[in-house]
């Protein structure tokens, strides 16, 4: 029999607001248990929630750029279960008006790319986290009320590499928005999937809901496991249970937690507690004007530029990353360059001193500067990275670095004749190959000479006398 | 302001002792308050550790059980909170503090403020002291008893459905429902949110209006609180009247069908009221509002719904009372709820999960809160039209302790003419007329968003041809 698999995602996202949706502590991960709580996260008697509009707008902004309908007038419901890590054992969600509703995203698969449907995304809030040791549970409430943004596809992915595939493009657009950080590890984004297998043609099947995938590769096998498990129990005549299943990590395989989810009944209510937000035309309009540049259409123009894949990839990974790259354009730096400039040097940077120190202390400019040195061969890659580092490390202008740098180059011939020299004898076994046919040796005689003169000589001068002093 | 004296001062040396006896001994007639300690009230110093001074510098008050008061209980009458002290104040008490009053103690209500007659506290009933073998109503019960045996000049309720006006009217007391969101419900322990305030009762109207204008105004921490806006507020006059007498010019609304089912001495202490009114100048008119004959049902249905959310986290695991001996999560809810709650307080929560059952919402739910725009739109339509709106506040007088005439059902049809206000969150005013039998009894005036000081000034003026009587056993505000 042929079969026919449909994967949906639930996907939520915390919301990086400084505070908690509907109170003022703040929203951060890490912190000592129950230490960020107050009365009003706590649930305790008499307290009421004040929403955090911050945490709102990153929601609306999220829903604008997923292409989802904005909501006018959208309102908070309660949704009550009875949970140890619940507070208030409601949870203020959306269900009649979530901020947004339909829209698409599209997101790169294969060398391809694929566009899922969107159902809804709906704001709320989170709830604590209880940890089991031995006999007892321990509950952190840091985490509960902390904003959170559920976004709903339809169920058209067909396999756990395509979702796999639609988690890493959403992280890096949410990444781009600066509305998550998108870490799966810690939690800030998490993914429920819905699975079902039919024959194909039949539409689809019985829905079973796979949870406790907190990395894309358990994402992806979690749903891979579970698609090869519906397929063989229909292969083999069984029934398959409407049920929730925990994806087990050290077993590979998930794993019956509750039969019968349909059963729950939430009693979805209206919030006495919290008027409905009305998003005006201006409100609307400034969401709009806050709209970015999706990482897939960055990634797209820098393909379109002849960038290879993986080096686009590296720039659009972090949306500074991919500004500075259009900075250094727009100054006049050449693309090619800049892409393997930025993929060696900066990405080594980044690493190092993070993000934010190099995007806030490297502009277009400067690092269009050191690329067209690079690139006009006025300067070597020591000198780059020399330039490089007084902007990063240092806070220094790079185009001061290189003017001072040019005023001590060697460029006086008989000096750069001498330094040729000792470097061939050094490297006499280099030259002797580059001598025989091997183009890469005369790196090792050029790096051996530009080491001598501790970086400052002309490359293009150097060069020219190490050539003429190996004969070639 | 005429309400100062005799109060001014009573916290303090030879008379706070004399204070603290008299309370001490009205306490144990009465039952007034869950938590009394006049020698060590809550009140809001200033910066060098001094006492606030403002318009209520000095007063003492009660506060409801259900009101957050920071350092003390908050058990709602109900063992479930038991022990649970607040760490936080509720907005309404601040503003009372940072005016300058002081808080004494907390008092009994029925528990979670569902009921009427203060019967349905897990800890004690409390008296009425115009006749202690009845009920001082409820469920503000405490509260209304400890003002009206003068042991405190004004103090805090809550009102959902009449759980400050009717109490008021048992009692002979001003009690006031605000406008829905004129006063903050932060700390207001959470019954029915789109029908709760909070609310005060006094013995005067002065002190009444004190109290209300310093509690009123728009809180950051209640997002569906609101400032008055500025054409009620700049109609904060004494109405003018004339010749023809201080209501001249005034219209009052009495609804058809006022006068059905009503107690004799309810019906005589209404009509005695009316003609006050007449007699100072008012018209007084008739008015058709059908929407009232689906005020019970509209206001049941929506007050349990949102109290089976509300209560859910009553569930002994940060805080309150748990009861030991559980072995799961669902096992230790289970055993804490069935315990820490009343039957009352089951029943309703009961009630509102099945009327918010999904598939039944439209039955019940979604009719209920259709039924409320129909009789917000009316009642707000009305109540523009005219002064006030009169109608008696409840059925009955004073009813006596366990009397089983008046069990929860025939309580919960008594509470037409208050609930209405509830649902369309308009502001009413019990206020006394006439002693009948020696019971208080009281008129409701319901009056348009933000119309409170209208009320007040109409109760004025009906004070001046009614003017409300103290209990004979307490005549005397203590110590005088």
């Amino acid at each position: 029999m042929k079969y026919q698999s449909f994967v949906g995602l639930e996907i939520h996202i915390h919301l990086r607001s400084r505070t908690k949706a509907f109170c003022s502590c703040p929203a951060h991960f890490g912190d000592e248990p129950n230490t960020n709580v107050c009365p009003v996260c706590m649930g305790y008697p008499g307290v009421l929630p004040a929403l955090n509009e911050e945490a709102l707008a990153m929601a609306y902004r999220t829903a604008h750029a997923l292409g989802c309908t904005l909501e006018r007038e959208s309102f908070f419901e309660r949704k009550s279960y009875f949970y140890p890590d619940m507070p208030k054992n409601y949870q203020i969600s959306q269900f009649a008006r979530p901020v947004g509703r339909g829209g698409a995203f599209e997101f790169e698969l294969g060398g391809g790319a694929k566009t899922l449907r969107l159902r809804e995304c709906h704001f709320e809030e989170d709830a604590g986290k209880m940890i089991h040791a031995g006999e007892k549970s321990l509950l952190d409430f840091n985490r509960a009320g902390c904003p959170l943004l559920e976004i709903v596809t339809e169920p058209e992915l067909s396999s756990g590499t395509e979702a796999e595939a639609m988690l890493r493009s959403l992280r890096r657009l949410v990444r781009h928005l600066g509305v998550c950080d998108g870490n799966m590890e810690e939690g800030s984004l998490r993914c429920d999937a819905n699975v079902s297998v039919n024959t194909e043609g039949a539409g689809l099947g019985t829905k079973v809901e796979v949870k406790n995938m907190n990395s894309f590769r358990f994402v992806r096998e979690a749903i891979e496991f579970e698609i090869e498990r519906q397929t063989k129990a229909l292969d083999e005549g069984e029934r398959i249970w409407q049920e929730t299943r925990l994806w087990n990590e050290n077993h590979g395989a998930t794993a019956t937690m509750r039969r019968k989810e349909s059963s729950h009944d939430y009693r979805f209510f209206p919030e006495p507690d919290l008027p409905a937000f009305a998003a005006s035309d201006e409100y609307l309009a400034g969401i709009a004007s806050a709209a970015i540049a999706s990482p897939l259409a960055r990634k797209r123009a820098l393909l379109a530029l002849g960038i290879p894949n993986e080096r686009a990839d590296s720039i659009v990974e972090e949306r500074g990353l991919a500004e500075l790259f259009d900075a250094a354009l727009a100054a006049g730096a050449e693309a090619a360059a800049t892409a393997t400039f930025m993929e060696s040097d900066i990405r080594a940077r980044v690493n190092r001193f993070g993000l934010s120190q190099v995007i806030e202390r490297l502009d277009g400019p400067g690092l269009a500067a050191i690329v067209q040195g690079l690139a006009a061969g006025e300067i070597g890659a020591g000198v780059a990275r020399a330039a490089l580092d007084a902007a990063v490390v240092e806070g220094k202008d790079p185009r001061k670095h290189l003017e001072e740098a040019s005023r001590s180059r060697i460029a006086d011939y008989p000096a750069i004749e001498a330094i040729a020299r000792s470097a061939v004898a050094a490297e006499r076994d280099s030259a002797d190959a580059f001598l025989a046919g091997n183009a890469k040796a005369l790196s090792r005689v050029m790096g051996a000479a530009m080491r001598a003169s501790k970086g400052m000589a002309d490359p293009r001068a150097l060069e020219a006398a190490i050539r003429k002093e190996i004969g070639s | 302001m005429s309400h100062l004296p005799p109060w001014g001062g009573i916290l303090v040396g030879a008379r706070l002792e004399a204070y603290s006896r008299v309370l001490e001994e009205r306490e144990r007639g009465l039952g007034a308050f869950l938590e009394l300690d006049p020698r060590n009230p809550v009140r809001a110093l200033d910066k060098d550790g001094k006492a606030a001074t403002g318009a209520l510098a000095g007063l003492p008050f009660a506060v409801k059980d259900n009101i957050a008061v920071e350092g003390m209980g908050l058990s709602c009458g109900s063992r479930i909170l038991d022990g649970f002290r607040s760490p936080y104040s509720a907005t309404c008490v601040r503003r009372l503090l940072e005016a300058g009053a002081a808080c004494i103690g907390k008092t009994n209500l029925d528990e979670f403020g569902m009921g009427s007659s203060s019967e349905n506290s897990a800890y004690k009933p409390s008296l009425n002291p115009w006749d202690r073998d009845r009920v001082p109503g409820g469920s503000s019960g405490g509260s209304a008893a400890a003002v009206a045996a003068g042991m405190v000049p004004f103090a805090l309720g809550t009102d959902t459905g009449g759980s400050v006006r009717q109490p008021a009217a048992f009692c002979g007391l001003y009690g006031l429902k605000p406008t829905y969101g004129a006063v903050s419900r932060f700390g207001l322990v959470a019954y029915a949110s789109s029908l709760e305030t909070a609310g005060v009762m006094a013995r005067t109207v002065d002190l009444a209006q004190a109290v209300f204008v310093a509690m009123a105004g728009r809180d950051p921490r209640d997002r569906t609180s609101v400032d008055a806006p500025g054409e009620e507020a700049a109609d904060r006059r004494a109405h003018t009247g004339g010749a023809a007498g201080p209501l001249a010019g005034s219209r009052i609304a009495v609804p058809s069908g006022s006068l059905l089912g009503l107690e004799p001495g309810v019906e005589r202490g209404f009509r005695n009221a009316i003609d006050a009114l007449r007699d100072a100048g008012a018209e007084v008119v008739d008015i058709e509002l059908p929407s009232l004959a689906h005020v019970v049902p509209a206001y049941y249905v929506i007050a349990t719904a949102e109290a089976s959310a509300n209560l859910a986290r009553f569930t002994g695991i940060s805080y309150g009372a748990r009861m030991a001996g559980a072995e799961s999560h669902e096992e230790l809810v289970l055993k804490t709820r069935s315990a820490g709650f009343g039957d009352e307080v089951k029943l309703r929560i009961l009630l509102g999960t099945y009327v918010l059952r999904s598939g039944f919402q439209y039955r019940y739910y979604h009719k209920a809160q259709k039924l409320r725009s129909l009789i917000a739109g009316e009642l707000a339509a009305a109540a523009l039209g005219v002064d006030a709106i009169a109608s008696p506040v409840f059925p009955t007088q004073a009813f006596r302790r366990g009397d089983p005439a008046m069990d929860p059902f025939m309580q919960k049809l008594a509470d037409r003419f208050t609930c209405a206000a509830n649902l369309a969150g308009l502001p009413a005013l019990a206020m006394p007329s006439t002693l009948e039998g020696g019971l208080p009894t009281g008129i409701q005036l319901m009056g348009r968003a933000f119309g409170e000081d209208r009320l007040f000034a109409i109760a004025r003026v009906l004070a001046d041809h009614i003017p409300p009587a103290a209990p004979p056993l307490y005549s005397e505000e203590c110590p005088a």
